[in-house]
């Protein structure tokens, strides 16, 4: 089943296109990550997946269902947290909890009870006296305690110290493994990141250039490294991503399909980040979006 | 999700209900204190001074100015000022406050969510208003008596002040809704509201129920002042100006048949009229149109409103960032 489907999607802000023509599909059951520059238009896709901003260009599903219609249907199945973590901020904790318990007919009262009692959120203070990471989990917990099939996630854990982001990283992997629910989150802590997530979208400059396993990602990219004097011709079959030289070596991060072997390259295993920064270095013109090789993988015979 | 709505809109409905409460004190007080100056006048200056005439003494009372024009003015700002003070925060405060992608994220269609703000709003906005126009009618009648059809009492007399309200708070909504800033939202709705508030009184009102026309010499008013829309010296029988002249055509007849200089008023007005075959014409809303015209008049700012619901919904729905 595929969480999410996106063709041609774009948004388009006065001349400048925010999002340009972004296909992929994100298969139920996954927790993705969705990394990029600023700028990228992360937000601007998890906005449009969310339903509250409408495509210029082309179109998203969520679960089958255009998020744009606004059905109380598509509605219930996904849930979104914004970048600005809007909350009420005259509210207390507890009515902020009201709220989603009236507003929501899938609202689990109990289990955020639970998520805010256990990152220590006292119930009974304004939400505008909390502090920012305090206010990030209450904006999270509206989300989860919805019970949401699709949780659309911006940037959950910006702004938070490295022991909050651990705890409510925590909190977010127990309700998803829970719920089986499908994730989408945004981050620029790309490190945290690859220990959580088993899939991920690259976004860069308006266009999608990656949306995968973090598995197979991981398994078709490689570093090469060689001394600049000795850097020659590269190897057959490989597609470069970018390259980088320095006075004494010369680094190419290339995406292959089979096992690089050339005695004058070293061939290292790229972390996620070296792939992600190669990917958000790239000059645009040389980048190719893995059409059929995402594509062919994506769809009910994934892994 | 009225809950939510009172809840989010908490301290600006209490801080209106507040001031509306100081303003009803206000004229309460002052209202006692000129009708206490009017018992004072009537039963004291005129009983000693013209004993047995007192209606033609209390007609020349002068003293109800004394918080005549504050009172007036506080009066009819109220609608507007409480209409744009709650129905503007209502969708452009949730857009400026980034809440509406938390709400328009809930389990709660756009339509719904407008909807259910609107009625909870446009409630509080009736229900103040509703408690305050009796008072304020009180007020009015004390000071101004029985001329509540002209223009200037009759906005601040009866029930119409509520559909002013409603209509202000719903093109505070709705261009809220547009604009999505309240500052700008206040910026464009006070001269927009007065704008139509001013036409309507000056250009559709005295038309809304068909007008009576009267010879002056021959009518006998019913009780109350009328609120006369045009008048003049018209062929006799006829009540309305014949093709080809205007309410003031024959005003230049009459003044030479009178006389200029030196011999003017050598003829009466009366003498002229007669000689001239003329009558003195007033054409008129009469005092007992009052409450029809209240009732028509609410009607249209009513739907006005209506119409502006409707638009503020298509805007939510198909709001863009």
């Amino acid at each position: 089943m595929v969480a999410l489907e996106t063709s041609a999607l774009g948004k388009r802000y006065g001349r400048k296109w925010g999002l340009e023509d972004c296909t992929f599909r994100l298969p139920a059951g996954r927790i993705a990550a969705l990394v990029g520059p600023n700028g990228a238009g992360k937000s601007t896709l998890l906005r449009m997946a969310a339903g509250i901003t409408r495509p210029t260009a082309g179109g998203v599903r969520i679960f089958g269902h255009s998020p744009q219609e606004q059905t109380v249907e598509v509605l219930r199945q996904v849930g979104y947290l914004d970048q600005e973590r809007p909350l009420y901020r005259s509210f207390r904790v507890e009515e902020m909890l009201r709220f989603g318990r009236k507003l929501n007919p899938t609202w689990d009262d109990p289990a955020a009870r639970g998520y805010l009692a256990e990152l220590g959120i006292p119930l009974e203070e304004k939400v505008g006296h909390l502090s920012i990471g305090q206010q990030a989990q209450v904006a999270l917990t509206m989300c989860l305690a919805k019970r949401p099939a699709l949780l659309l996630l911006d940037e959950p854990v910006a702004a938070l110290d490295p022991v909050a982001r651990e705890g409510l990283m925590h909190v977010l992997l127990r309700s998803v493994v829970d719920d089986n629910s499908t994730v989408l989150l945004s981050s620029h802590a790309i490190s945290d990141l690859a220990t959580v997530c088993d899939y991920v979208v690259i976004l860069s400059a308006s266009h999608v250039h990656v949306a995968d396993d973090l598995d197979y990602v991981l398994a078709s990219h490689r570093l090469l490294v060689a001394s600049s004097e000795e850097a020659s011709e590269l190897p057959p079959g490989v597609v470069v991503i970018s390259t980088t030289n320095s006075e004494r070596q010369t680094n190419v991060l290339v995406r292959v399909e089979q096992p690089v072997i050339d005695p004058a390259w070293q061939v290292i295993e790229p972390t996620l980040e070296e792939i992600v920064i190669a990917y958000l270095r790239a000059p645009k013109s040389t980048v190719t979006t893995p059409g059929p090789t995402g594509d062919g993988r994506l769809g009910e015979g994934a892994p | 999700m009225i809950w939510a709505t009172w809840r989010m809109h908490r301290s600006i409905f209490l801080v209106s209900i507040g001031v509306a409460s100081a303003l009803a004190i206000w004229l309460t007080i002052t209202g006692l204190i000129e009708e206490h100056a009017w018992t004072i006048f009537v039963n004291h200056h005129c009983s000693l001074n013209y004993p047995g005439s007192s209606p033609v003494c209390s007609s020349s009372y002068s003293g109800r100015g004394l918080f005549s024009s504050i009172n007036s003015a506080l009066c009819n700002a109220l609608p507007v000022v409480l209409g744009l003070v709650l129905g503007a925060p209502l969708v452009a405060g949730e857009i400026q406050g980034n809440t509406n992608r938390l709400a328009w994220t809930q389990t709660i269609t756009r339509t719904r969510w407008v909807i259910t703000k609107i009625g909870v709003g446009a409630l509080v906005t009736a229900g103040i208003m509703g408690a305050m126009a009796p008072l304020i009618w009180w007020w009015t009648n004390v000071a101004e008596r029985n001329d509540r059809i002209l223009p200037f009492n009759f906005d601040i007399s009866g029930f119409v002040e509520v559909s002013y309200a409603l209509f202000a708070f719903m093109l505070g909504v709705a261009l809220g809704a547009v604009i999505r800033r309240i500052g700008w939202t206040f910026a464009a709705g006070i001269p927009i509201f007065v704008a139509v508030r001013l036409g309507e009184r000056d250009y559709i009102r005295p038309g809304l129920l068909p007008p009576t026309s009267v010879s002056v010499s021959a009518y006998n008013p019913g009780g109350g002042v009328d609120w006369v829309l045009n008048s003049g010296f018209l062929p006799l029988g006829d009540f309305a100006p014949p093709p080809g002249q205007t309410w003031s055509s024959n005003d230049q007849t009459i003044a030479s048949c009178q006389g200029s200089g030196a011999e003017k008023a050598a003829h009466s007005v009366t003498y002229c009229e007669k000689a001239l075959h003329l009558h003195y014409v007033e054409q008129i809303q009469p005092a007992s149109h009052f409450w029809a015209l209240q009732a028509v008049e609410s009607a249209i700012f009513i739907a006005a409103a209506g119409v502006l619901l409707g638009l503020t919904v298509l805007a939510v729905r198909r709001w863009r960032t």
